[in-house]
């Protein structure tokens, strides 16, 4: 079986973020939301040093460094607005599988922004992951 | 909860405003990528979190609760969650289809699931196993 090249650094997304799962448990047992929030951040810029891209990174086009800035930016204030969901009272049964859809908007969104095409089969498993990921996360 | 009521709902509107952020969060990372290493873009992406994370401290009045549980816990949580983007960015440098990995790795509640059966001695409910099962044809379907 041949497996597409980016299979194995999905695998590892998947292990990283579910092991993340627990540990956003116990935290939250422990400290505030918002606290978490920081420590996410804290979390990511320890690795700062080792990501650093060297003197590359003068040489990007303005256009890609607003895409990598804005991206951090949007994602960490998504992660904001989860929390903040869930402290304003939305059942996490509830908040979770709805803002687990975002993919959703991706697909909906990937042919007309990126011009990329899904083949049947993926186009079908696309669909089963949806499903998956709300029934998992409810 | 009426329809009425729940439209009036705060968390509701966060939530929207999540999903808001997430998914163009996914294009610009990709269309980032398309010059940008992996390691490049987490480097950005990071920096371009911090100003959040100020913006949650200075709300809180820099007060910072202190629990060395809870703090360890949290920064696994962010060191794990860079491991995890860094992979991703990876995954979309490849080339492979944007919606395809984007929809593969939101599968993560599924390692969560597994995890907490055997970490946190929770029941898999009938739903989550019906969750998996859709979770594993997709895997399938994505080898194909």
């Amino acid at each position: 079986m041949h497996l597409p090249p980016w299979y194995l650094y999905a695998a590892i997304v998947l292990i990283a973020w579910g092991v993340v799962g627990i540990f956003q448990k116990l935290a939250t047992n422990h400290i505030s939301a918002g606290s978490t929030l920081v420590l996410l951040i804290v979390g990511f810029l320890l690795f700062e040093p080792l990501v650093y891209p060297g003197s590359v990174l003068f040489h990007y086009s303005a256009r890609a460094l607003a895409y990598g800035l804005i991206g951090g930016f949007l994602n960490n204030l998504g992660a904001w607005a989860l929390f903040a969901a869930m402290e304003s009272g939305g059942k996490a049964s509830i908040v979770a599988p709805f803002t687990a859809l975002y993919p959703l908007v991706v697909v909906l969104l990937a042919p007309l922004i990126l011009h990329e095409s899904v083949t049947l089969p993926q186009a079908i498993g696309v669909g089963c992951s949806l499903v998956a990921v709300v029934l998992l996360s409810m | 909860m009426s329809a009425r009521n729940t439209l009036k709902a705060k968390w509701l509107w966060y939530s929207v405003f999540c999903l808001a952020c997430w998914a163009p969060f996914t294009f610009c990372a990709k269309l980032g990528l398309r010059e940008m290493s992996a390691s490049g873009m987490q480097f950005l992406f990071t920096l371009g979190g911090v100003p959040v994370a100020l913006a949650v401290l200075a709300a809180r009045r820099f007060k910072f609760e202190r629990n060395r549980k809870g703090t360890a816990y949290g920064l696994a949580v962010g060191v794990l969650s860079a491991i995890g983007t860094l992979a991703l960015f990876a995954a979309y440098r490849t080339g492979g289809n944007t919606a395809v990995i984007t929809t593969a790795t939101s599968l993560y509640p599924m390692v969560t699931v597994v995890l907490a059966v055997g970490l946190l001695r929770e029941r898999l409910t009938l739903i989550q196993i019906v969750g998996l099962v859709f979770a594993s044809v997709a895997f399938v379907l994505f080898s194909l």
